[in-house]
């Protein structure tokens, strides 16, 4: 009957099923924006409650090591391919340059910095908001098509306590450490295509890396960058996952929505802090 | 284990043993995966010249796939490129102080390898996701069970047409990627770096090889979305539920196949052409 | 006891309850029935909060429950415990962790003491074979009682049942009638069955109320209805495809 879905998804929905039988490109983009601003307006309603339940420790201890572990089993192959693969790409790219300039101590500094505040951050990101955020999104559709979240309610016990404030700190925590490992992959990665193609012997780019011209400041930067990453993704799949109706096309229509969501939200985030944070 | 232990017990394989054969499950069904999905390919590339035709179905597929990822596309290229340019500047303002080296740079990576890669891996997530999506519930509700009843394979008219279309959109919205990438930036560049457009926009170290390559890369990665999502929407099981999972591998895959290709074309690229 | 008063529900443009009354008396097996999509299931999905009406009251042991927030709806849950129609256990959890669950969170028993605990009373259902298995794992029916065997960890006085032998072969179905009878005759358990299967209905029900088209359609014994000269609830109670009744 989609009560559950009602009580995560902001009222307003009917309305825009009515706002799109009217014609006209005004109408439709006037309809978008009603949407998009309907979706920011209930994941922040979501990302409240949770942020009441985790401030008083009020999550599920079993369900919390359950998610930690899947989601971090999950992830590993794919951070570790798509890290390697990036770091390569990266030298790759960086090559022509490098050679123009004949800049090869550089190669080390330039690898690192792209790394560790950028390309690390944005990828692992990305990957795991289709490899860990999609699949919470289709997990907890699939649940709340088959009414396990209302059998859940009325077994008195609390939804966000019990499923999604384990997602929302397992989705965090995972991507933190998958960056961390990312970016330690990607400068492997780099390194040895460095070495491969432009002779850039390995000592020379650990040099590069810790000459001086990289800090710890770095570091935190792309750490920060994980961090809030984490949190959209988690808000983000939570929610579409508890506001789908329609059956199991809308789970189809949900993972769609997320993995949207998630992406642009990251970038848009990413310019954010990047400017703040200097 | 002991001759007593292998008389007596049930097959019991050490854990050593048992790790081997899950990585060589592993393989296998990697080797099976890409065995099947080069066939797609192969097949998909056969209907383009060999297969019906059919009115308006690959302008139908491109118009929605235009219309579906403009907004995000745009959104999202506009802050990569402020986003770049600003992250390059500051970097570059402790190593280098002449700042008219930034756009040129810009410029070549751009239409080297950044547009193409990062609106394929966009585009990767959002029309990769809707074709798993749709045909993956075509699947469960049988319908592609129907066509092959009719002796038509689901090939033909399901993938053939957005392969098309996807080749087609995906340069063309790459292309406009990379003019909104360029746009921001340059405006980034203005406002923080007080770098004059004219100076920014300085095409002189983009040549042929790289607009060739950046090229290759929009046909490729156009090329490889709806065939790794069609194929993960076509393989969908476990009833409805699955429709989720289906779009869920289709959004991974693609990703992984477009980060696989980027580093393959590029690697090529540069053992061919060279600096 | 638990009343309705004139319940009101409409969804969109469809006018689902339009004024249903009536009582339910303790420790009786009381069936609601009617053909698909008439609002039975609606019906109780309020009892437990999971729907709240456009109008009307509903009294549980003397307390009108309808306009009680999520807070003040757990305590009430636990008096009234609910099994959904596909019986609904949580696939991540083996069956002996489904039926642990409540008892963790609700009696503060440690993960060991209410796992013994989960057993006895999959014991009781006859399913402690199969309590390390996983829900996907089990037929209709094998989920189906251990749903049962989760919703009694609570002790509650009322259990409502939403289609309990729907998707049941016939052995399967003739078992969870029996568990729900023996509840109410050796527990003294009010159950709520919404169903309609006629045999469950014949063989266990003590009162039946009948929906039709939003409203009640009578309410009384199984012999007040094979006795009724109504000739919806004639077509109904003898399942004939043809007939006044519109479905």
């Amino acid at each position: 009957m989609g009560s559950t879905s009602d009580s995560f998804a902001p009222a307003m929905s009917s309305n825009s099923e009515a706002v799109n039988a009217t014609s006209g490109p005004i109408a439709s983009m006037g309809a978008s924006f009603l949407g998009i601003a309907e979706t920011v307006g209930g994941m922040a309603m979501l990302f409240g409650r949770i942020v009441k339940r985790l401030a008083s420790f009020s999550c599920d201890g079993p369900e919390l090591w359950r998610n930690l572990h899947r989601m971090g089993v999950k992830s590993l192959p794919i951070v570790i391919v798509t890290a390697l693969f990036t770091g390569a790409i990266m030298v790759i790219q960086a090559s022509p340059i490098v050679e123009r300039y004949g800049a090869q101590q550089l190669v080390g500094w330039a690898a690192g910095f792209g790394t560790l505040r950028e390309i690390g951050p944005l990828l692992t990101a990305l990957m795991i908001s289709g490899r860990v955020g999609a699949n919470n999104t289709a997990e907890l559709g699939t649940m709340v098509v088959t009414e396990q979240v209302d059998a859940l309610r009325a077994l008195a016990i609390d939804p966000i306590e019990f499923l999604i404030a384990p997602r929302f700190i397992g989705i965090v925590v995972t991507l933190s450490l998958t960056t961390i490992y990312a970016d330690a992959l990607a400068l492997v990665g780099a390194a040895y295509t460095g070495e491969i193609l432009l002779g850039v012997e390995p000592t020379t780019f650990y040099h590069g890396l810790t000459g001086g011209l990289l800090g710890i400041g770095d570091v935190l930067h792309g750490l920060i960058k994980s961090v809030f990453f984490g949190v959209l993704m988690a808000v983000s799949s939570c929610y579409f996952g508890l506001t789908v109706r329609g059956g199991a096309p809308g789970v189809g229509r949900a993972v769609n929505a997320t993995v949207v969501a998630s992406a642009a939200g990251i970038f848009v985030l990413d310019y954010f802090i990047s400017f703040l944070l200097g | 284990m002991s001759q007593d232990a292998a008389l007596t017990s049930p097959e019991r394989p050490s854990p050593s043993t048992q790790r081997v054969a899950a990585l060589g499950a592993l393989a296998i069904e990697l080797a099976r995966a890409g065995r099947d999905l080069y066939g797609v390919f192969v097949r998909t590339l056969f209907y383009t010249v060999r297969g019906r035709y059919e009115r308006g179905a690959v302008l139908r597929q491109m118009y929605l796939m235009g219309n579906q990822s403009l907004f995000f596309l745009t959104v999202v290229m506009g802050f990569i490129g402020m986003i770049l340019v600003l992250q390059g500047g500051l970097q570059a303002e402790r190593i280098v102080p002449d700042p008219t080296l930034i756009g040129s740079t810009y410029l070549e990576l751009l239409i080297r390898d950044l547009a193409a890669s990062i609106g394929a891996l966009m585009l990767a997530t959002r029309v990769g996701a809707g074709i798993a999506a749709e045909i993956g519930s075509m699947v469960v509700t049988e319908q592609v069970d129907a066509l092959r009843m009719c002796a038509a394979d689901p090939i033909d008219y399901l993938i053939k047409p957005r392969f098309i279309a996807s080749v087609v959109m995906t340069t063309v919205l790459i292309i406009w990627s990379a003019t909104i990438a360029t746009l921001t930036g340059m405006g980034t560049a203005y406002l923080f770096f007080e770098i004059s457009p004219n100076i920014f926009f300085d095409l002189r170290l983009v040549d042929f090889g790289d607009l060739s390559v950046g090229l290759v890369k929009c046909l490729a990665y156009g090329a490889a979305i709806p065939i790794v999502s069609g194929y993960c929407g076509l393989s969908t099981y476990g009833g409805s539920e699955g429709v989720g999972w289906a779009t869920t591998r289709a959004v991974v895959n693609s990703s992984l196949a477009v980060i696989m290709l980027n580093f393959f074309i590029s690697g090529a690229a540069f053992l061919l052409i060279g600096a | 006891m638990i009343s309705f008063r004139n319940l009101k529900k409409t969804f969109g443009t469809k006018e689902v309850l339009k004024g249903v009354s009536f009582d339910v008396h303790d420790g009786e097996v009381f069936f609601i029935i009617g053909a698909s999509g008439v609002g039975k299931s609606v019906l109780i999905k309020h009892l437990i909060g999971l729907i709240a009406p456009d109008d009307g009251e509903i009294w549980l042991d003397g307390e009108e429950i309808s306009r009680f927030d999520e807070r003040r709806m757990y305590d009430v849950r636990k008096k009234c415990a609910m099994v959904f129609q596909h019986a609904t256990l949580f696939d991540s959890l083996t069956c002996v962790e489904n039926v642990a669950l409540p008892l963790r969170k609700h009696k503060g028993l440690k993960p060991k003491e209410a796992a013994a605990e989960a057993m006895r009373r999959l014991a009781q259902v006859q399913m402690e074979e199969f309590a390390h298995r996983h829900p996907p794992e089990l037929g209709d029916g094998m989920r189906k009682r251990v749903a049962i065997a989760r919703a009694l960890t609570m002790d509650p006085r009322y259990v409502l049942f939403d289609e309990p032998t729907t998707s049941l072969d016939p052995v399967s179905a003739r078992r969870v009638d029996k568990l729900i009878r023996e509840l109410s005759d050796t527990l003294g358990v009010t159950s709520i069955v919404v169903s309609h299967d006629l045999t469950s209905i014949f063989s266990i029900a003590d009162r039946i109320v009948m929906l039709y088209r939003g409203e009640v359609r009578l309410l009384g014994t199984p012999d007040d209805f094979r006795r009724a000269n109504d000739p919806i609830i004639d077509q109904f109670i003898h399942g004939r495809a043809t007939g006044p009744m519109e479905t």
